[in-house]
């Protein structure tokens, strides 16, 4: 099972986290059972301003800035080792 | 005596207009005097109904309110309320109906009573008769004479566990001419009362005003023949609730926030992921987030163990001052955490904020909408909504 964390803390979520937070519904039916979608109160990644940007997610170890539902897709779709439709 | 830290006055009202009507005839002020621990709870029902009786019944409250909490004799209250009520055109006298109660931090509970129905004071879930005195209050009328008000004083000592009930004429005349009650509602409210009582001993005064009302509504068949009101004092151990939110200035004081928390007796809620995150490492306890539960456009609940509730921060704070700010709303369904937080705050009595001041610049960023503001002023106006329009006990911390 793939670990995805989507942070929804305040600056992640005014940031497109509450997009994010939706794709646990929209998953598709391929990799539903594959990944698991967790939120997290906040991936605790404040102090990155400057360097990266929010909203923040993480696949597995790999953390994603200025996330968004196709990147995480992309992202997801490589550590599962498929190819996406 | 009532101890400010053993005993609490909790006060709750609630209010239906006459049916069709967009105003409602009667006034509920309630007013929390902070320095010196007193709830002054007032009701006054204008003559008439619509907008003509609430203005009438709102100058006579707020006048009656301003003069009892600067301490005013109660006679010079009233002569100048007579003074100063408009007289009514159709009926040629000014006019409009009060209660006064003032329970202070001993228990001592000052009433004056004008014209609305006798103040109930319900003892061991039984209606408890009190001495009361009359008063005649004169004044020359301005044109019919000679105008006489008979007031009832009375001075009682509250119990733990005591409750003052007090309503409009619309409560006690409800269902007048109806088969079961053609004289209305009246004294078969007090069964009523003590009925829910002894089924629900700790009842809250805002849930029985609200039962209160809600019935009289009924005895109407759902159209109030008039404005119908109640208003309750119920001397309680006080209900408490922690509001954590926001990371403490010094790192150093994360331990110190985690004892606060760990430590407190009551309800607990938790607000912010970075206050979430610290209690976690602190406490050693997992925090879940709830993401399918996306409601009213506010970032998801989280669970931990030990805590009531666990939300994000400044968004969700934000719309918990917005709430407040719109007073008592009608009905308590409302979604998602801001509510599920409102309606935490409404059975607590005593609140304590404990609130980290850690600047997080990433929120400063100009880009970011306005909503996001200092969380010390975010908390600082939720502290005044909760004592000025919910008349509860707030501590403020900062850390």
């Amino acid at each position: 099972m793939l670990n995805v964390r989507i942070c929804v803390g305040t600056y992640c979520y005014i940031t497109g986290g509450e997009e994010l937070a939706k794709l646990k519904k929209n998953l598709p039916e391929e990799i539903r059972d594959k990944v698991e979608i967790i939120g997290s109160a906040c991936l605790g990644c404040h102090d990155m301003e400057g360097v990266a940007r929010p909203p923040y997610a993480k696949v597995g170890d790999v953390l994603i800035q200025e996330c968004t539902e196709d990147k995480l897709l992309d992202e997801i779709y490589r550590q599962l080792n498929m190819e996406r439709k | 005596m009532l101890n400010k830290d053993k005993l609490f006055v909790e006060v709750g009202s609630y209010q239906n207009n006459k049916y069709g009507n967009m105003v409602c005839g009667d006034c509920v002020l309630l007013k929390k005097c902070v320095g010196e621990n007193r709830n002054i709870a007032v009701l006054s029902d204008g003559l008439g109904s619509g907008v003509k009786a609430n203005v009438l019944s709102t100058m006579t409250a707020s006048m009656a309110m301003n003069f009892r909490v600067r301490h005013e004799p109660i006679i010079r209250t009233v002569k100048t309320i007579m003074k100063t009520l408009p007289v009514d055109s159709v009926r040629n006298i000014s006019y409009s109906t009060f209660t006064i109660v003032d329970v202070d931090n001993n228990g001592e509970a000052k009433i004056v009573e004008f014209d609305n129905p006798p103040l109930l004071l319900v003892r061991n879930g039984k209606i408890h008769q009190f001495p009361t005195s009359d008063t005649i209050i004169r004044k020359e009328g301005l044109t019919n004479g000679l105008d006489e008000r008979r007031i009832k004083l009375s001075d009682v000592t509250l119990k733990k566990e005591d409750r003052l009930v007090f309503y409009s004429d619309g409560v006690s005349q409800s269902g007048i001419g109806n088969m079961d009650m053609p004289f209305g509602w009246e004294e078969n409210i007090y069964q009523f009362i003590e009925d829910i009582i002894e089924k629900n001993p700790y009842i809250s005064a805002r849930e029985l005003s609200k039962r209160i009302v809600k019935q009289a509504e009924l005895n109407d068949i759902l159209k109030p023949k008039d404005d119908t009101s109640c208003v309750i004092m119920y001397v309680r151990e006080p209900r408490r609730l922690l509001i954590c939110t926001g990371p403490p200035f010094s790192e150093s004081k994360d331990k110190y926030l985690a004892e606060i928390v760990s430590s407190y007796r009551g309800k607990k809620i938790v607000c912010g992921g970075t206050t979430s995150q610290i209690l976690s490492r602190e406490l050693n306890r997992e925090i879940t987030v709830d993401i399918d539960d996306v409601v009213a456009g506010l970032p998801p609940k989280s669970t931990m163990e030990g805590i009531d509730l666990m939300t994000e921060g400044i968004i969700t704070l934000g719309a918990l001052g917005e709430i407040l700010k719109a007073g008592m709303p009608k009905d308590l369904n409302g979604q998602g955490p801001a509510w599920d937080m409102f309606r935490m705050i409404l059975d607590a009595d005593i609140i304590d904020l404990v609130v980290g001041t850690k600047i997080n610049v990433a929120h400063q960023d100009p880009t970011l909408p306005v909503e996001l503001e200092i969380r010390r002023n975010v908390v600082k106006n939720i502290a005044a909504l909760l004592e000025e329009k919910f008349m509860k006990d707030v501590r403020l911390q900062f850390i």
